[in-house]
C-alpha cells in the first residue's frame, strides 16, 4: 500500500499514521514558526528552535473571499489567516462558514483532510488540513 | 560623502509591447533619460539594472550592446516589486561613495501575462487546498486587517481605484486613461473580496531611467533642472509574528519610511506629492498609514476627504499609480522617481501638483523589501 505523505510544511505524521501540525519554538523568546530555521529569525538566537506539537484550535485573524483564482481551481473559497492558541500563525481554507458570518476573532478549529484526493506521480495521498468554524460561532 | 542629484529622468509610456524585447525597452528608456540629462553613454561609470523576472539574463550588459559598449560595471538586480528602487538606490549608492560621477539606473520588465502569484514549492498545489497564494488574495487579506479594526469600507478601498485611474487621465505615459467611476469600480468583476479587478494593478510591460551625477558634475552641468536625493533607502523585513505565512506589508514600508525621513531631514509634513505603491487599492490605503501621512486608523477619511487627490492637501499617484498607469515589476521602482523628478521640475504638464518641492517615492517587494526616496528640487 502506498504511504500517505504529508501534503504541508507544517504537517507532520505520527507513527500511528495520525497527524499533526508541528511547530518550532525560540528558547530564547519564546517566537514560533512554522518551518525549522537554524537560528531564531525572531531574536537570532543560535540555539535552534525546539519542535512542539501545535495546537489545533485558534481564532480567525483575516481573511479573503477569493472569486478568482487560477485557471482550474474551484472558487469560491475564504483564505484564512489563523492564529492557533500557541502562537504559530498558518494560511488555511475556511471552510462551511457562511460569508456573512466571518468575523474578527471567531473561534477556528483545524481539521486534517485528504488534501482535496490530490496524489502524488505514484498515485500516493497527501494529508492536508482546513479550517472550520469551532464553539459558538456557528 | 557628496550629496547625489538626478539629472536626467524619463520612462516609456507603459502598455503591451509583443513585438519587442525588454531590453530594447529598457535601452530606450536609457536613451530618453540620457537625452533629458544632455549626456552620453561614454559619460556613465556604472550601470544599474532591475528586472524582477531578467535580472539574472544580464539586463544591463543587453542595454549596453543596444546603445553602446563601453566596458563599465553592470549590476542587475532583482528584488521583486522594489527591484526599480534597488537600482535606484545602489546607482545613488555608487555615487555618493565618490566611486563613479555619473551612473545609469534602468528598469525594464515585460511581465508574465494572467494574475501574478506564489508557485508551490512542497506536496500538491496549495491554491484553494490551504488558502490563496495570488497576489490581490494577499492585499486583500491585509486589507481586511484594516477593515475589522477601523470599519474602512468597500467603497473607501474603491476609491483609491477611482482616484489614480481619474489621475491617469492626465497621464499620457499611463496604460490606461480611462475614467472609473465609483459604481463601475464596484460593479467589475469581483478577484479577493475586497478587491475588484478594477483595484488591482494593471499587468503591462515598461521601462523608466534615471541618470544619478554627484553634486559636482551637477554644478558642471548647471543646478536649473537638478533633483537633489535626500533619502534613499531599502529594507528588508523585519521580523514579525504572523509573516510570512500572511504577508505582512507594513512593517517593512515603515521602516523604510522612518529611515528616509531621517536621512532626509524631512517629515511627512515637508511633502508636496507622494508616488506610493498601490499594487492593489488596499495597500494604498495602508500606505498612507506607512508613510506617516495620516494617523493609524485615518487612512479611510483620509482618502474620503480628497486630501490624495490631485489639488488636495497630500497628493498621491497623480501619475496613475500601479492601478492605471501600469505595474512593469522591474520598471516600476524606477517610473515612480520618474514622476516626482516631473513635477519638481513643474514640467508634468496637466497633472502638475502646484509649487512641488519635495516628493516621496515608495515600493514594495513582496518577499519582503521597500525602497524609500525623499527627492527635493535643488
Amino acid at each position: 500500500m502506498l504511504q500517505t505523505r504529508p501534503g504541508h510544511k507544517a504537517i507532520r505524521l505520527a507513527p500511528d499514521g495520525s497527524a499533526f501540525i508541528e511547530g518550532y519554538r525560540c528558547g530564547a523568546c519564546g517566537a514560533a514558526f512554522p518551518e525549522p530555521t537554524m537560528a531564531c529569525r525572531a531574536c537570532a538566537d543560535r540555539a535552534v528552535p525546539v519542535a512542539y506539537r501545535a495546537s489545533e484550535t485558534g481564532k480567525l485573524y483575516s481573511w479573503s473571499v477569493v472569486h478568482r483564482s487560477y485557471p482550474g481551481i474551484a472558487v469560491p473559497f475564504v483564505s484564512a489567516i489563523v492564529d492557533l492558541d500557541d502562537g504559530l500563525t498558518l494560511k488555511g481554507t475556511l471552510r462551511d462558514v457562511a460569508v456573512a458570518d466571518l468575523n474578527a476573532g471567531m473561534p477556528v478549529r483545524l481539521e486534517f483532510d485528504n488534501a482535496g484526493g490530490a496524489t502524488d506521480k505514484d498515485g500516493a495521498g497527501y494529508v492536508g488540513f482546513h479550517f472550520t468554524a469551532a464553539g459558538d460561532a456557528a | 560623502m557628496s550629496a547625489a542629484y538626478i539629472a536626467g529622468a524619463d520612462m516609456i509610456a507603459f502598455g503591451r509591447y509583443p513585438d519587442r524585447t525588454y531590453y530594447e525597452l529598457g535601452a530606450e528608456a536609457a536613451l530618453l533619460a540620457l537625452d533629458d540629462a544632455g549626456l552620453s553613454i561614454k559619460q556613465v561609470g556604472a550601470v544599474y539594472a532591475s528586472s524582477c523576472f531578467n535580472a539574472q539574463s544580464m539586463l544591463g550588459q543587453k542595454v549596453l550592446k543596444e546603445i553602446g559598449q563601453t566596458g563599465v560595471p553592470c549590476i542587475n538586480v532583482s528584488n521583486a516589486c522594489a527591484s526599480g528602487a534597488t537600482a535606484v538606490r545602489e546607482a545613488t549608492m555608487a555615487v555618493r561613495s565618490g566611486m563613479v560621477d555619473v551612473a545609469l539606473a534602468v528598469g525594464s520588465e515585460k511581465n508574465p501575462r494572467g494574475m501574478l502569484g506564489g508557485a508551490p514549492a512542497f506536496g500538491p498545489p496549495v491554491e484553494g487546498l490551504f488558502g490563496s497564494e495570488s497576489m490581490p488574495a494577499v492585499f486583500a487579506e491585509a486589507g481586511m486587517v484594516h477593515a475589522n479594526a477601523y470599519g474602512t469600507t468597500l467603497e473607501q478601498f474603491a476609491q483609491v481605484a477611482v482616484k489614480n485611474h481619474h489621475h491617469a487621465t492626465m497621464n499620457p505615459k499611463a496604460a490606461y486613461r480611462k475614467e472609473t467611476p465609483l459604481a463601475e469600480v464596484l460593479a467589475s468583476e469581483m478577484i479577493a473580496w475586497p478587491l475588484t479587478k478594477l483595484m488591482c494593478s494593471a499587468n503591462v510591460d515598461g521601462a523608466a531611467a534615471v541618470i544619478i551625477v554627484s553634486e559636482k558634475k551637477a554644478r558642471e552641468m548647471g543646478m536649473a533642472r537638478m533633483v537633489r536625493i535626500r533619502g534613499s533607502v531599502l529594507t528588508s523585513d523585519p521580523y514579525e509574528p504572523r509573516n510570512p505565512e500572511m504577508f505582512d506589508a507594513s512593517s517593512v514600508t515603515r521602516l523604510a519610511a522612518a529611515q528616509a525621513y531621517e536621512m532626509a531631514g524631512l517629515g511627512p509634513e515637508d511633502l508636496d506629492l507622494v508616488e506610493l505603491h498601490d499594487c492593489f487599492a488596499t495597500a494604498e490605503l495602508l500606505h498612507y498609514e506607512n508613510l506617516s501621512l495620516c494617523g493609524e486608523g485615518e487612512a479611510g477619511r483620509l482618502i474620503d476627504s480628497g486630501a490624495t487627490a490631485l489639488g488636495g492637501r497630500i497628493p498621491v499617484n497623480v501619475s496613475g499609480g500601479l492601478l492605471s498607469k501600469g505595474h512593469p515589476i522591474g520598471a516600476t521602482g524606477v517610473a515612480n522617481v520618474v514622476e516626482i523628478v516631473e513635477h519638481l521640475r513643474g514640467e508634468a504638464g496637466a497633472r502638475q501638483v502646484a509649487g512641488a518641492k519635495i516628493g516621496l517615492a515608495h515600493v514594495l517587494g513582496f518577499g519582503a523589501a521597500a525602497g524609500v526616496h525623499i527627492l527635493e528640487k535643488a
